[in-house]
């Protein structure tokens, strides 16, 4: 560090140096020392001149850097406080003697200027000035602009610093690209007006002079001028750009040649703000008329990836969308005429573009097209014209989705280029797709048409593309297939029928290759519902499926994707395919044998997951009621045996071994599990516990089996939740004959339990509550006890404190917990369970509950976890606040209730401000709080009465006028009146609070 | 005067400047390259952090001073100053909290004040959380501002690699560099001792033929 040497520097700039070092070779207590220090001086009363005289006296960029960071925070932080008024004229002063290129006045020799700085100490510069004009234009400072603009003379430098000016004013003031406040924006409105009125036209005449005069020889200072122009045109008088002056000039230096690129695309740049600037549409499509744009036509033949091109491109497009608007909105012949003859005019350039540039515009260009197409609804028949146009839209698409064959055998094995390749294209073709989709709306034969020859060629076709246009074709099949509706779908036009068939029955030569295998099984699915409709098509489609197209692909990729899509087609053809069962069965035996045989070494290649699609489809196969008892029962033991053997083998060689269960185990377990649940899925309750009762019994057999994994493995969380989720489908297949197991399966699953994995109990008990109520009953509060105690181990008794930055994975765990547990004990309430709560065993944490309960039905953060528990107190009140005036169920809690929940939730919670009506999930809970006060009312009558009006009501300062209305609503029986009434209570209560809220 | 006046090393350096809300997950972000863990609590960044993140491209090492800066004004130190001869950035917000993705223009401008015309990132943590609040659709500043996009999970690694790998093409000119080995992790900070190191490695190929442990399947589930 040898500049900490330099003789010339004294304590400030090398204390600014050291806090600027991040090299890490600063001793640490001098670094801190060193911002101490700076921290000192910035706070010092003097801090803006000591700031302004370094900047007329350091070179030393972080010194000048430093120094406008200071004065600028001292200028936002301190002007409408602590700065005087000479304070405030002497940053003014020297700031603008630095922007103009001013030393200071008296016998300064070496002066340091700013304006010889880099560009972002010049942009700092800006940004102090900005602050200034914020705080003081035009009612202090009104002349900053006008005694800026004789400087101009002194050259690029200053010019330049004009430039930023500008464009800071825009960024930090004007531009509404970024978010502010109310004030902001009035004080933008303020400092537009008063420019309009008093500097703008001079502003343009001095922009206008500038690039004339620099045109040819400083190209980079007329290429920032017009760039801070271009932000100004959508707010000032347009009239002063777009008139016979100004446009040729911006005209000329976007067509001579020679000129440098940058200053043509600002010069466009100009051009494109000048065709969005909003105005009557008349108006607009004269001026956009008068603009000659077929002028910018020949800029983009030649096909180069420059920057202009991307101007150009971004121009025309501009230019085509607001014809477009024109037309829409004009309704006069003339005007729509002359807007559909400029339109002509220029979308073959459009397409061009589109074709043969590589530009950014992309984007644009496309939801150009959309709105384009957009127009065409409700005309019919399209023109010719229209329907070239379309065409050439489709052409376009087609072309735009295509890979690069250079990509090929990266995306056949999916390596880092081919899954880059792949997502780039997905994020890519998203908004074609849905152009091509818009396009099938409006021209639907046409574009079927269109995609029937691109796949007919695709297939003939020889050439080095053939993959990629084959993918290409069948993606646009797919997308197509996405916009018809059901309905179209079954029907089916003579057209899509043959499509459909078309596709079925081809077998591409490329079909090894892992993309085009992909596209065709989605595609096929898409039509799918045409399928089901045509039952001739069904063989062809499960034969698509079942041989090395689909599932017997050689791309793993492909086959598990298959398997999946195969699920699908199953579910939804399911009794169609009876007479096809044995057939699929037999082709699918050896996916299966990969599952059922006992040989472990193959089972590691296959992922926990794979089996579940095949097995599921299965399951939908052979559950159905229509095929025999006896047949059934035999597929199902065919397939249960040797899985649960399985496991049990694993069990008995895992109870020598260790606990936590051999990587391979557990996934061949977790295999089983899934396979074996996804099997279940295909069985209903009512075959299953009805009708056939032998088939529930292979079912609770299995349940044991699996249920031993617990004992066995108790502490691996990954097949905790696997059996946690067959226990859910026992549930759903056996319904009460499940019981029996319950007990034990509970205990299992709550033994040695992590309390952030207690939300997967938790979800299984609600199942049970929510479909058996009062029958689960000994069941929950045997658990409720382990339950609660783990919870409020971890939960905190209020609020889930929040980091100052965003919520961390941590409290986001927390917050689960705390959400799952809120429905929990909801789903209890009611489902007549509330006894649970105080029955001997769980007494002990009714009072913790109340007051968590309590606290969260009046501050939770989520307002739907506030109604959760309003719902919950409304149930208890119900339940537990039977006799009239005669001893309580629960001793205290009719006081508690009275006392501290009515006021607490139903009225003080409601009062705060953040308490929002329009909100429609606050709404709902209002609507709860309103049936709360119901319910008091019901059960303690006049007692209620008493603690709510007399007590609450005044505390809040209500009038005895209002207090009466709310009691004679509340007799009635008009819930909806009450509730209109009772906001209207609240709101004119809030404003008597003006805001504060004493009791809180 | 270089200000990222960091340990020299003898191949490509760039400083890059990291920016966005407090609470987006840029610590985690860079702290997941160089440990290779997830960071589950909090500790908001005080000024501005600096660490190495050296990449093996097919052109050979380049490094990237990652400037780790403070999301939160209060524990800024520098703030705008430490962007000062940035090379390149990343912008990152948070998907589960739109106000984050509100405030991403007013950070982009920031940076661009200091650093005109340097290539940038935006990113959008957090893509593994279940209730995202803005939707991969809603984000377009990006198209705006010609910046690239990245949706990306710290927690799962999903899509990691991603904003290095656009900077480092953007910088080099060349769209077909790549990465050739990852993970790349922290070079070392010290000198190491030979024997040391021996030791070291020898004890790195006793545990690479160690069977690899279970990974976690179950991120996305």
């Amino acid at each position: 560090m040898n500049l900490l040497i330099n003789r010339d520097m004294d304590d400030l700039e090398r204390a600014i140096l050291i806090s600027f070092d991040e090299s890490g070779t600063i001793d640490s207590v001098l670094k801190s020392q060193a911002i101490e220090y700076c921290q000192q001086i910035k706070e010092t009363p003097t801090i803006c001149s000591i700031c302004v005289e370094r900047l007329f006296t350091s070179k030393l960029v972080q010194v000048q850097f430093w120094c406008l960071q200071c004065l600028h925070d001292a200028v936002r932080v301190r002007y409408s406080s602590s700065m005087g008024i000479e304070e405030k004229e002497f940053i003014r002063k020297s700031v603008f003697a630095m922007a103009c290129y001013e030393g200071v006045d008296d016998s300064n020799n070496a002066v340091v200027r700013v304006l010889d700085s880099p560009a972002f100490i010049k942009n700092k510069l800006a940004q102090v000035l900005v602050t200034l004009i914020y705080f003081e234009y035009p009612s202090i400072w009104s002349s900053v602009f006008v005694d800026f603009l004789p400087h101009l003379n002194r050259g690029a430098v200053v010019i330049d610093m004009f430039c930023r000016l500008l464009i800071a004013l825009d960024d930090e003031l004007i531009s509404l690209d970024y978010p502010r406040n109310a004030d902001d924006v009035a004080v933008a409105g303020r400092v537009k007006d008063a420019m309009r009125q008093q500097c703008v036209p001079q502003i343009v005449r001095l922009w206008y002079d500038i690039v004339t005069a620099y045109k040819n020889s400083d190209s980079e200072i007329c290429a920032s001028v017009l760039d801070s122009m271009r932000r100004y045109i959508s707010w000032i008088d347009i009239s002063l750009i777009a008139n016979d002056v100004f446009i040729p000039l911006l005209f000329e230096l976007l067509l001579v040649e020679g000129l440098p690129e940058q200053l043509r695309s600002a010069s466009a740049g100009c051009v494109l703000a000048v065709v969005m600037k909003r105005m009557d549409s008349q108006v607009k499509l004269t001026l956009l008329k008068s603009l000659q744009i077929n002028r910018v036509f020949g800029l983009i033949s030649d096909e180069t990836d420059t920057e202009l091109v991307s101007s150009i491109a971004s121009l025309l497009t501009g230019y085509a969308t607001e014809i477009l608007e024109c037309a829409k909105r004009l309704s006069s012949e003339e005007g729509k005429r002359v807007s559909s003859e400029l339109l002509e005019e220029v979308l073959p350039s459009v397409f061009y573009v589109m074709q043969s540039c590589e530009v950014d515009a992309t984007f644009s260009t496309v939801q150009f097209l959309s709105s384009y197409v957009a127009t065409m609804k409700n005309l019919s028949p399209l023109t010719e014209k229209q329907l070239v146009h379309v065409r050439q839209i489709l052409e376009v698409i087609r072309a735009q989705i295509c890979y690069d064959p250079i990509y090929r055998d990266h995306l056949d094995v999916l390596d880092k280029i081919g899954i880059e390749e792949e997502d780039r294209m997905l994020e890519y073709r998203k908004d074609f797709l849905v152009l091509l989709r818009s396009v099938g709306r409006v021209a639907p034969d046409l574009t079927q048409l269109f995609i029937q020859n691109s796949l007919g060629s695709a297939v003939a076709s020889s050439s080095e593309r053939n993959v990629e246009e084959v993918e290409a074709a069948l993606s646009l099949l797919y997308a197509l297939g996405e916009s018809l509706s059901d309905e179209a779908m079954r029907t089916g036009s003579r057209l899509l029928g043959e499509l459909v068939t078309m596709l079925l029955s081809t077998r591409f030569p490329c079909h090894s290759n892992r993309l085009v295998a992909l596209t065709y099984l989605e595609t096929i699915t898409r039509y799918m519902k045409y399928v089901q409709e045509n039952a001739q098509c069904i063989p062809m489609a499960l034969a698509a499926f079942l041989d090395e197209r689909g599932i017997h692909h050689p791309n793993i990729n492909v086959s598990r994707r298959a398997s999946y899509l195969f699920m699908r087609l199953v579910k939804l053809l399911r009794s169609k395919l009876v007479p096809y069962i044995e057939t699929i069965l037999q082709s699918l035996q050896d996916v299966v044998a990969r599952f059922t045989s006992m040989d472990f070494a193959a089972k590691q290649m296959i992922g926990a997951e794979d089996g579940s699609h095949i097995f599921e489809a299965i399951g939908i196969l052979i559950g159905m009621e229509s095929v025999p008892l006896e047949k059934q029962t035999d597929y199902l033991s065919s397939l249960l045996t040797p899985l649960c053997q399985q496991v049990e083998a694993l069990l008995r060689s895992g109870k020598i071994q260790n606990p936590e269960g051999s990587p391979a185990t557990v996934l061949i377990i977790q295999q089983i599990i899934m396979a074996i649940n996804a099997l279940s899925k295909g069985f209903n309750e009512h075959l299953v516990t009805a009708s056939r009762p032998a088939i529930g019994l292979m079912f609770k057999q299995t349940l044991d089996v699996l249920l031993q994994i617990l004992v066995v493995y108790p502490k691996v969380e990954s097949l905790r939740s696997k059996v946690t989720s067959f226990v859910h489908r026992m549930v759903e297949t056996l319904g009460v004959s499940v019981f029996p197991y319950l007990p034990k399966a509970v205990e299992q699953l709550l033994a040695d339990i992590e309390p952030k994995e207690l939300v997967g109990v938790l979800v299984l008990l609600n199942q049970l509550i929510c479909k058996f109520s009062t029958s689960v009953h000994d069941i929950v509060d045997e658990v409720f006890p382990a339950i609660a105690s783990r919870v409020f181990s971890v939960l905190p008794q209020d609020a889930i404190p929040c980091g100052p930055g965003g919520i961390t994975e941590e409290i986001r765990e927390l917050q689960e917990l705390q959400r799952t547990f809120f429905i929990f004990l909801n789903a209890i309430a009611t489902h007549d369970l509330s006894s649970v709560f105080i029955s001997p065993k769980c007494r002990a944490y009714l009072d913790r509950i109340m007051q968590l309960l309590l606290y969260s039905c009046c501050n939770h953060k989520d307002i739907t976890v506030r109604k959760v528990c309003v719902q919950i107190f409304i149930r208890l009140i119900k339940d537990w606040c039977t006799g009239q005036y005669g001893e309580e169920k629960v001793p205290g809690f009719q006081s508690f209730i009275l006392e501290t929940f009515a006021a607490n939730c139903c009225l003080y919670s409601v009062l705060d401000k953040s308490f929002e009506f329009r909100d429609a999930n606050s709404h709902a809970l209002f609507g709860e709080i309103m049936t709360a006060q119901k319910v008091m009312y019901e059960k303690f009558g006049e007692n209620f009465l008493a603690n709510f009006v007399s007590k609450g009501f005044l505390a809040a300062n209500c009038s005895q006028n209002l207090a009466e209305q709310y009691r004679q609503k509340l007799q009635s029986n008009d819930t909806k009146a009450l509730k209109s009434f009772y906001q209207s209570l609240v709101e004119n209560l809030r404003q008597q609070q003006n805001g504060s809220l004493v009791f809180r | 005067m270089a200000l990222p006046n960091q340990q020299t090393v003898d191949y490509p350096s760039f400083k890059l400047v990291l920016v966005g809300d407090g609470g987006t997950g840029k610590t985690t972000f860079v702290k997941r390259h160089l440990s290779g863990e997830f960071e589950k609590k909090y500790e908001p960044t005080i000024g501005v952090e600096v660490h190495p993140l050296d990449f093996h491209t097919n052109c050979g090492q380049i490094r990237f001073y990652c400037w780790d800066t403070a999301g939160q004004e209060k524990f800024g130190g520098l703030r705008d100053g430490y962007y000062i001869h940035g090379q390149c950035a990343i912008i990152m917000f948070d998907v589960t909290a739109r106000l984050t993705y509100k405030n991403v223009p007013t950070w982009h401008r920031d940076l661009c004040r200091v650093c005109e015309n340097i290539p940038i990132v935006l990113c959008g943590n957090k893509v593994d959380v279940k209730n995202r609040q803005v939707k991969a659709k809603q984000v377009t500043f990006h198209r705006k501002k010609n910046l690239q996009y990245y949706e990306i999970s710290a927690k799962s690694n999903y899509n990691f690699e991603k904003p290095f790998l656009y900077l480092a093409r953007k910088l080099a000119g060349d769209q077909n560099l790549h990465f050739v080995e990852s993970p790349a992790l922290a070079p070392p900070e010290v000198q190491i001792d030979l024997a040391e190191q021996q030791r070291h490695e020898q004890e790195l190929a006793v545990a690479a033929a160690q069977p690899l442990p279970d990974d976690d399947d179950d991120a996305f589930e």
